[in-house]
């Protein structure tokens, strides 16, 4: 029998009974629909975390001081520590200073919330930024204090959103700086509070470090960060070990974090897998009932149609036409519950980012994996009926009331 | 020339629970292409078991089929299938039209077991349709005719395939007295334009129009 003459037979089976058909489906559908609506909430996850780690690049090292600083404790990293660092971390490529301030950035009587960052040149190569107009920080600026400011994306077009921001000024704190750079925009992770912290590039502005009026801060030499990147991902934990132990030696008693966004990720991954194993757990227990549903309609189908099969036997249907139109119709049906249960774990992941506000991700592949894993339950839970109505003896099946 | 169909002592047991039951003792006959032939007999003589192992639904269990001059008891599902599909076409008592298609699409039925190409379906199923006066109801569904009208779609099925037998069981069996003449006109009609025909019958009229009656008892011709 062709292909096409299959179908046609196995969409007729079905519509013979379209509630029971539908009813029976439900199994399939539901378990397909919670195996896609979690798997997306997971990849949804999975992908903020790339994001988030991916901004820090899998080749850096931060430290960052605790803030607020613990009682008795000597509190930030200082100044020292960033150029010792530069100097005896192996396989350092890039080492830049971070101090940070909530300013509000003001010009031409428009004003943007901005985080003030004090650094160096250097970072801009230890936090792989992209400049999108003018220049970063110069050695010069540092060393001449100068009052030059490169902001970041969104700040540039809050301020400036008619023109080029780059030799403009803007007061910042208090203070006027000229602006002599702008950067990429870069996305970010909105939202959803995470473990990680990641500075948010577009908000903030870039000024020499010794620009950066703390006010009251005594600790002249203090720094809130100090950025690493090394030449390749792999020498990154060893990085990260040697800066921590040094900075321990230098100043006993600081309390700083280690972020190492390459091990963060490897830790994250762990959830991961344990996610995806109990993912799987419950798309194995659904569709085996789905399954067994679907069965148990063929059976039904089977006894109730076996006059028909000993009269397509009779008519020249051989034991293998018969099992294949049986076969068809679990699978069209498990199939059909497929695609509805797609569509259904589609609207519920949509469903989930919207209440929730949890980031939803659909991967192709486990869409896929779940039509073809639907399709697998119509043909093998579909099996034994096809194979009870192929066997049966064609005068005997005529004969069946 | 060899005959059509060639039965050499052929025999039917089935086990029914620890004993055996023989329907078909011991059966010798031959039918030549073109006859006509009624089977007659009480209820229990092995009339059905002969018309399954003439029409290749079953197997003998003793002795040798030959149909066309070939040896088939040995044959497995495909090819039997096959020769059901090709060679012989079944009427039976209760119609057996599926009830869930039409009239057309019961038809043309074993052309999708042959192999036939779709475009040629319409045109043979119509052929057929209108041999047996049936042409303006082949989109009816089965619940919709009426007896004598449901066995003419059968016959019209029988014959799509162009088989050389064909088998009645009974054929008249579920109509009225001139529903069942109406059908065994056609039937004979059929025999007269040189098909092979057998009728299984408790029908003496009907059996009384064939060539040759074969009268069975307790699975041997009497």
């Amino acid at each position: 029998m062709s292909p096409r003459a299959l179908l046609r037979l196995g969409l007729r089976g079905l519509l013979l009974h379209k509630l029971r058909s539908t009813l029976s489906i439900l199994g399939v559908v539901f378990g397909v629909a919670a195996v896609v609506a979690m798997s997306s909430v997971g990849e949804g996850a999975r992908r903020e975390a790339l994001e988030q780690l991916g901004a820090l690049g899998m080749d850096s090292v931060t430290l960052r001081a605790r803030r607020p600083v613990p009682a008795g404790s000597y509190g930030a990293l200082r100044l020292r520590d960033a150029d010792s660092l530069a100097q005896v971390v192996p396989h350092v490529v890039a080492t830049a200073p971070v101090r940070e301030a909530d300013l509000t950035a003001e010009a031409g009587g428009r004003r943007a919330d901005a985080v003030a960052v004090g650094t160096t040149p250097d970072y801009v190569q230890a936090a792989r930024l992209a400049i999108a107009d003018g220049r970063f920080l110069a050695p010069l600026d540092l060393r001449d204090q100068k009052r030059v400011a490169v902001l970041g994306a969104s700040v540039a077009s809050a301020l400036f959103p008619f023109g080029p921001a780059c030799g403009e000024r803007i007061l910042l704190g208090g203070d006027w700086f000229e602006v002599v750079g702008v950067l990429q925009g870069r996305a970010s992770a909105r939202g959803r509070a995470t473990a990680i912290r990641t500075r948010d590039v577009n908000r903030a502005v870039f000024v020499p470090l010794p620009a950066l009026d703390r006010g009251s801060d005594p600790r002249r030499d203090g720094v809130d960060e100090i950025v690493l990147r090394v030449d390749d991902p792999r020498h990154v934990t060893s990085a990260a070990e040697v800066a921590k132990s040094m900075v321990e030696r230098s100043s006993p008693g600081a309390a700083f974090d280690v972020v190492v966004p390459r091990e963060i990720l490897r830790a994250r991954e762990r959830t991961q897998r344990i996610f995806n194993v109990v993912t799987g757990a419950i798309a194995a227990i659904s569709l085996l009932v789905g399954g067994i549903g679907i069965m148990n309609i063929m059976l039904a189908s089977v006894a109730e149609r076996t006059r028909e099969v000993g009269i397509r036997r009779a008519l020249g249907a051989t034991q293998r036409d018969v099992a294949a139109q049986f076969l068809t119709e679990s699978s069209l049906l498990t199939a059909a519950g497929g695609v509805l249960g797609g569509l259904l774990g589609m609207a519920g992941a949509g469903l989930i980012q919207r209440l929730a506000g949890w980031p939803t991700a659909l991967s192709p592949v486990m869409l896929f994996l779940a039509l073809l894993t639907a399709l697998a339950v119509g043909v093998g839970f579909g099996s034994y009926p096809a194979w009870l109505a192929a066997r049966l003896a064609p005068m005997d099946a005529l004969r069946h009331e | 020339m060899a005959p059509l169909v060639e039965l050499r002592s052929v025999g039917k047991s089935f086990p029914r629970g620890t004993v055996e039951v023989t329907a078909l003792r011991e059966v010798s006959l031959s039918i030549e292409a073109g006859d006509s032939m009624a089977v007659m007999g009480p209820s229990g003589s092995g009339k059905s078991t002969l018309l399954a192992i003439l029409g290749c639904l079953d197997r003998p269990t003793r002795g040798e089929y030959l149909l066309d001059g070939r040896e088939v008891s040995s044959l497995g599902d495909t090819e039997l299938s096959a020769l059901r599909n090709r060679r012989i076409g079944f009427v039976f008592q209760s119609f057996h039209l599926i009830p869930q298609l039409t009239v057309a699409e019961n038809v043309e039925t074993p052309l999708l077991y042959g192999g036939v190409p779709e475009r040629e379906w319409p045109g043979r199923v119509h052929a057929c349709l209108e041999k047996v006066g049936l042409d303006h109801r082949s989109s009816h569904r089965p619940s919709e005719l009426s007896g004598g009208e449901a066995q003419r779609a059968a016959i019209a099925r029988a014959l799509v395939t162009e088989p050389q037998i064909l088998l009645a069981d009974e054929p008249t069996g579920n109509l009225d007295t001139a529903t069942g003449e109406e059908v065994a006109d056609v039937l004979w009609g059929l025999h007269r334009e040189g098909r092979t025909v057998v009728v299984v019958t408790h029908n003496e009229s009907l059996a009384g129009s064939a060539q040759r009656l074969v009268r069975l008892r307790d699975g041997r011709v009497e």
